[in-house]
């Protein structure tokens, strides 16, 4: 039996215009994914959100990346750190969307998927057949669908 | 005039050909719509292309010694950032002063102008920048006055040395000025320009400055053993800076150009941090030193040196150095302060380094006017202390100015234009007003 992208796909949301950054979140945890489709007025997919995107530029900024080692428990910016949560999940999501990564369509084969999110250093990648967004393929999904196959190991 | 008119295509007049290949070309860069590595690599085809230079000539007008100093010193500068060793000096030197603020910015400053003479000023202030925003973050006090004190200090630091800005670089390297020769004659005056500017950057914003005990308190809870990173690198770093620094210094007698000393010295320090890499390993650490090479930077050089030898040997800079001479009738003491006051307009408003190239074959052409190239010493020094102390008179006048705006505005602090301009501007004037006074006391 085969692994096939079918097997292994995870349909989500698409994100739209004025959903917030606390929709992406919600989704995000409740599926265990880290970055969504955007799409346009027309419905069309053009861009995606990720976790680690939002984060960076709404709690990062670059001098703390750059010195991050240097960070302590002594610092003011961790003041009030839930007040500075609740104001950034309630941010609107446009100012985070970011240009639409490679794509498959689910009729490819599954390997193809893996090379693409290696060769862009990403976890993910979306699956679109005929501009229709299907759900999205993570390493992470590919692990479990590993792990359950029938244990074979001799040791 | 020229030994290559017989090659332009269609018979056209090379002089004019080259003018306008040169004029585009620079106006292109100025508008900074298209990156200024590939305006100057197109504007170098095409002096070939059309025939100005053919490509044998092209690549005598390239200056190897610029190129080998900037690309080892890079090397050297993108290896021994990653110890630490820039941030860890950073950070003592800011709880040194027991975290008052306007310590902090004196100190800060100090460390970017020392930094800045001895490395490069770009890669000074992209590792001071980074230290100066979580402090003044910490202290509740705006970035602002520091971040603008460290461009000028890195100007003012880049200034002092051979090594310290590209223009000391190309103009050391077109006259074979050694590194001390920098070092006797340019150093003097920015130890005077500096603590002038800082004073008045004092007046500006220094005596405003308070911030309260509880964040100070903060700043001496850092650990800047914390930003060393890796120790046996930083001792590699060390040793091979300090060789370099001594090599700078005693190169003449050692008989050895500056670019063969910054390559030996980058090769010493890829082989000392890659030692006990395997082959794998060995590879990927060269290349990703090798990737923070700023080949923006080494390409432009490429391109402008191809271009203004197009325009050399075509003529047009004789035409503009014997125009320079008649409106200064020939006298040294008042060609000496239209360079010095010219480099410094163009130089804030214009990236300096295509100025000073351009500029470097016009004073060379007017050794016979002046009794001989010896008597040109005080026209380099001008053009010198105008190019680089310039840099300061707007945020696009030097790498290092665009460096910490792009900085500060992804950590979030905006550095506008105008608001710099305002007092960078006149600042700059008074630190060239000083060096105009040097060089006629000292040369003229």
């Amino acid at each position: 039996m085969t692994i096939d992208i079918q097997r292994v796909l995870i349909p989500t949301i698409i994100v739209q215009q004025g959903m917030s950054v606390r929709d992406v979140f919600t989704e995000c945890g409740k599926l265990h994914i880290h970055a969504l489709p955007y799409s346009d007025k027309k419905g069309i997919i053009c861009g995606r959100v990720t976790l680690k995107n939002i984060m960076k530029f709404s709690c990062l900024p670059e001098h703390m990346i750059e010195l991050a080692h240097l960070l302590g428990n002594q610092m003011s910016c961790i003041e009030n750190a839930e007040e500075k949560a609740r104001e950034i999940i309630c941010n609107p999501i446009e100012p985070y969307v970011r240009k639409l990564s490679e794509t498959i369509t689910s009729t490819e084969p599954l390997i193809k998927a893996l090379a693409i999110m290696e060769r862009n250093e990403t976890s993910y990648i979306f699956v679109v057949d005929d501009g229709k967004y299907k759900g999205q393929i993570t390493i992470q999904g590919i692990a479990q669908v590993m792990s359950n196959l029938e244990n074979r190991c001799t040791s | 005039m020229n030994n290559h008119a017989s090659t332009v295509i269609f018979g056209w007049d090379p002089l004019w050909v080259s003018s306008i290949i040169f004029i585009i070309t620079y106006a292109v860069i100025v508008t900074e719509k298209i990156n200024r590595s590939i305006v100057a690599l197109l504007g170098a085809g095409l002096m070939i292309s059309l025939g100005i230079l053919n490509q044998q000539t092209a690549i005598n007008g390239i200056d190897f010694n610029t190129l080998g100093l900037l690309t080892g010193m890079m090397v050297i500068v993108a290896i021994a950032r990653r110890s630490g060793v820039f941030q860890y000096i950073a950070v003592w030197s800011a709880k040194k002063v027991e975290a008052r603020p306007w310590g902090i910015l004196l100190m800060l400053s100090i460390v970017t102008a020392l930094f800045s003479a001895l490395l490069d000023n770009v890669t000074t202030v992209l590792l001071i920048a980074p230290v100066t925003l979580l402090i003044t973050g910490e202290l509740k006090v705006h970035p602002y006055p520091f971040l603008f004190a460290e461009i000028f200090a890195s100007n003012i630091g880049g200034t002092a040395t051979l090594i310290g800005d590209p223009p000391n670089i190309m103009i050391g390297s077109a006259v074979n000025l050694t590194f001390n020769d920098f070092l006797i004659n340019l150093a003097p005056i920015t130890l005077l320009i500096f603590p002038i500017t800082l004073f008045i950057i004092y007046l500006i914003w220094g005596r405003h400055m308070h911030a309260s005990d509880e964040a100070r308190e903060r700043i001496m809870q850092f650990n800047e053993k914390q930003a060393i990173t890796d120790v046996p690198l930083l001792k590699k770093s060390l040793l091979v800076i300090s060789l370099v620094i001594v090599s700078f210094l005693f190169a003449h007698p050692l008989g050895l150009e500056p670019a063969t000393i910054a390559m030996t010295g980058a090769a010493l320090l890829l082989l000392l941090s890659t030692l006990n890499d395997d082959a794998e390993e060995q590879s990927e650490n060269v290349h990703k030193s090798f990737a923070e090479v700023e080949w923006i930077t080494i390409f432009f050089f490429v391109g402008l040196f191809i271009i203004v030898h197009g325009i050399e040997h075509a003529g047009l800079l004789d035409i503009l150095a014997n125009k320079v001479l008649s409106l200064t009738g020939g006298d040294l003491t008042l060609t000496a302060m239209a360079i010095i006051w010219a480099s410094a307009v163009f130089s804030a408003i214009v990236d300096n380094i295509p100025f000073v190239a351009t500029m470097i074959p016009i004073i060379k052409s007017m050794a016979p006017t002046f009794g001989g190239a010896e008597q040109l010493m005080p026209l380099w020094w001008s053009l010198a202390l105008g190019a680089c102390l310039g840099g300061n008179g707007s945020l696009v006048g030097a790498s290092a100015n665009l460096i910490v705006a792009g900085f500060a505005e992804r950590s979030g602090y905006r550095i506008h234009f105008l608001e710099f301009m305002l007092i960078a501007f006149p600042l700059m004037l008074v630190s060239i007003l000083i060096a105009s006074l040097y060089v006629y006391l000292r040369y003229l």
